[in-house]
């Protein structure tokens, strides 16, 4: 307990260091304040985006596109990584197109997206949903292949059916895979609503970062920037625990 | 998957020798011309999902033009100029990280939100520090690529075995020997797996921060021709950087097996 009192308390210090550190340099001109901001331009610049309600603006569209886009991602990841694992002609058909989705530049197809799916929300959502669902997928596929054979004999055994294998055996067991591939998933889902909110939008905290950077005014660029750094902290660490918990039998 | 006793013909299928290579060969194949057909006959607009030949005919177009190498050229300068260095700090940051528990405990938080943070997000800032330049693609492929790169080696180290390095100690070799004939070497493999990561990272970077904004470059070939909306162009450039990528990984599976080569056996 006292050492993860002192892992946290060192690891503010770092953050109060670097804070500490930018602000005496853009003080003593050692850097440009108007180029590289400073900690309290970025606070005042923070307090000036929450009170004209743009930042939670930005927030609400960018966790909105997020959340449809990466639920959407765990459906039909873990539909077709299941259908892949459990069928092994469907794995090699799906298998080349996956992993072309999955190393792919999908980005540089933005503008057929848009002509496609029109400019904003929709473009976003499936450019978040492009970047995720491979990780899903593949990691379902990878849990299904982990199962134990000897678990599925013994169901067999027992005069179960192959739904009821599917079901009591290869869904449960498949579970830690599953959660593995959806916390991938979840880093490149935001990345891929950034990415769409920078190219295909003109909405949410991506683009509040492109159009305040065209703009030079770098304080103004950091607050969506840094909503963005500390959603992505906390939602990893929230995922971090939710697996935690969901595998909890597993270390009994 | 043998639930069932009695063979299905899928069964046989799938076991027969090479399956994977062949079945998945014949579904690209299958799935190619479909869409030749759909977009030579303008089912749907072509100039929407263009079609293999038509990406074919752009591709040979796109190559002996010259364009194509040159605008390549740029890329790939850009992105040696930024992983080369990264891999070095990396590795450096990372094993500064595993040996010294301070350091590990003041910086290691901040690298971490760094790598969920979605990079692209950085790109705008970089533009504005560094200019619209090969400078700000260098950086952004540093940043891609150094952060997955100290983390793995931090773990890595961490995780070599704690007998070798007292087996070193014990026959009286210095900390620097130790670092360089027990630490890297054993925790190569993990390095290794950080770099695989690196490269899919900084490629899409760069390839994104000079869709952003810049003078030359593959992602500036994208915007271009995005923009005229070409879909034809879009999907050979797109398999060109993926094609990089493969090779890139395959490479690095070759320079895995030359260094660590313990590993590829086991």
């Amino acid at each position: 307990m006292n050492e993860k009192f002192a892992q946290v308390a060192l690891g503010a210090l770092g953050f109060i260091l670097l804070i500490g550190a930018w602000e005496l340099a853009a003080r003593n001109g050692l850097a440009n304040p108007v180029v590289v901001s400073s900690p309290a331009r970025i606070a005042a610049a923070f307090a000036r985006q929450w009170a004209s309600g743009d930042l939670f603006a930005d927030l609400e569209t960018s966790a909105i596109e997020f959340a449809i886009g990466y639920g959407l991602a765990i459906v039909v990841g873990v539909v077709l990584g299941l259908a892949m694992g459990l069928n092994r002609i469907a794995e090699y058909c799906i298998d080349p197109f996956i992993w072309f989705i999955y190393a792919s530049p999908l980005i540089a197809f933005y503008p057929l997206l848009i002509v496609w799916l029109g400019f904003g929300f929709v473009t976003v959502v499936t450019v978040a949903f492009l970047l995720s669902f491979v990780s899903i997928a593949i990691n379902a596929m990878a849990g299904v292949h982990a199962v134990d054979a000897s678990h599925m004999r013994a169901v067999l055994a027992f005069g179960g059916t192959r739904r009821d294998v599917i079901f009591k055996v290869i869904l449960p067991s498949s579970v830690p895979h599953i959660l593995a591939g959806a916390r991938i998933g979840l880093g490149r889902a935001l990345h891929g609503v950034v990415l769409g909110e920078m190219f295909g939008s003109n909405d949410g905290l991506g683009y509040s970062i492109t159009r305040y950077a065209a703009q030079l005014k770098t304080a103004d660029v950091f607050v969506p920037l840094l909503t963005l750094i500390v959603l992505g902290v906390a939602i990893n660490q929230a995922s971090a625990l939710l697996e935690g918990r969901l595998q909890s039998w597993k270390r009994a | 998957m043998a639930i069932n006793a009695s063979k299905s013909l899928g069964d046989r299928l799938s076991e027969a020798p090479n399956a994977r290579t062949w079945i998945g060969g014949v579904s690209v194949v299958l799935f190619l011309a479909a869409w030749q057909v759909i977009g030579a006959n303008e089912i749907v607009r072509s100039d929407l999902i263009s079609y293999p030949g038509e990406i074919a005919a752009a591709a040979y177009d796109l190559a002996s033009s010259g364009e194509l190498g040159a605008n390549a050229l740029t890329t790939l300068r850009e992105f040696a100029q930024g992983f080369a260095p990264a891999i070095l700090a990396g590795i450096l940051l990372g094993l500064g990280f595993a040996l010294s528990r301070l350091a590990r405990s003041l910086f290691e938080p901040l690298f971490v939100a760094m790598y969920t943070a979605p990079l692209i997000a950085f790109v705008p800032l970089l533009v504005v520090w560094f200019g619209v330049g090969s400078t700000s693609k260098a950086v952004t492929t540093f940043l891609a690529a150094v952060v997955p790169i100290a983390i793995n080696t931090t773990t890595g180290v961490r995780e070599t075995q704690e007998s070798w390095v007292r087996a070193l100690r014990a026959f009286g070799a210095t900390r620097g020997q130790i670092i360089v004939k027990a630490i890297l070497p054993g925790a190569m493999p993990i390095i290794m797996a950080g770099l695989r990561l690196a490269i899919g990272r900084a490629i899409v970077g760069v390839i994104a921060a000079e869709m952003y904004v810049s003078t030359s470059g593959v992602g500036r070939m994208i915007q271009t021709y995005s923009t005229a909306g070409r879909a034809a162009e879009i999907f050979v450039l797109v398999g060109e950087v993926s094609g990089f990528g493969f090779m890139c990984v395959w490479l690095l599976r070759r320079l895995e097996n030359r260094l660590a080569p313990w590993r590829a056996r086991a």
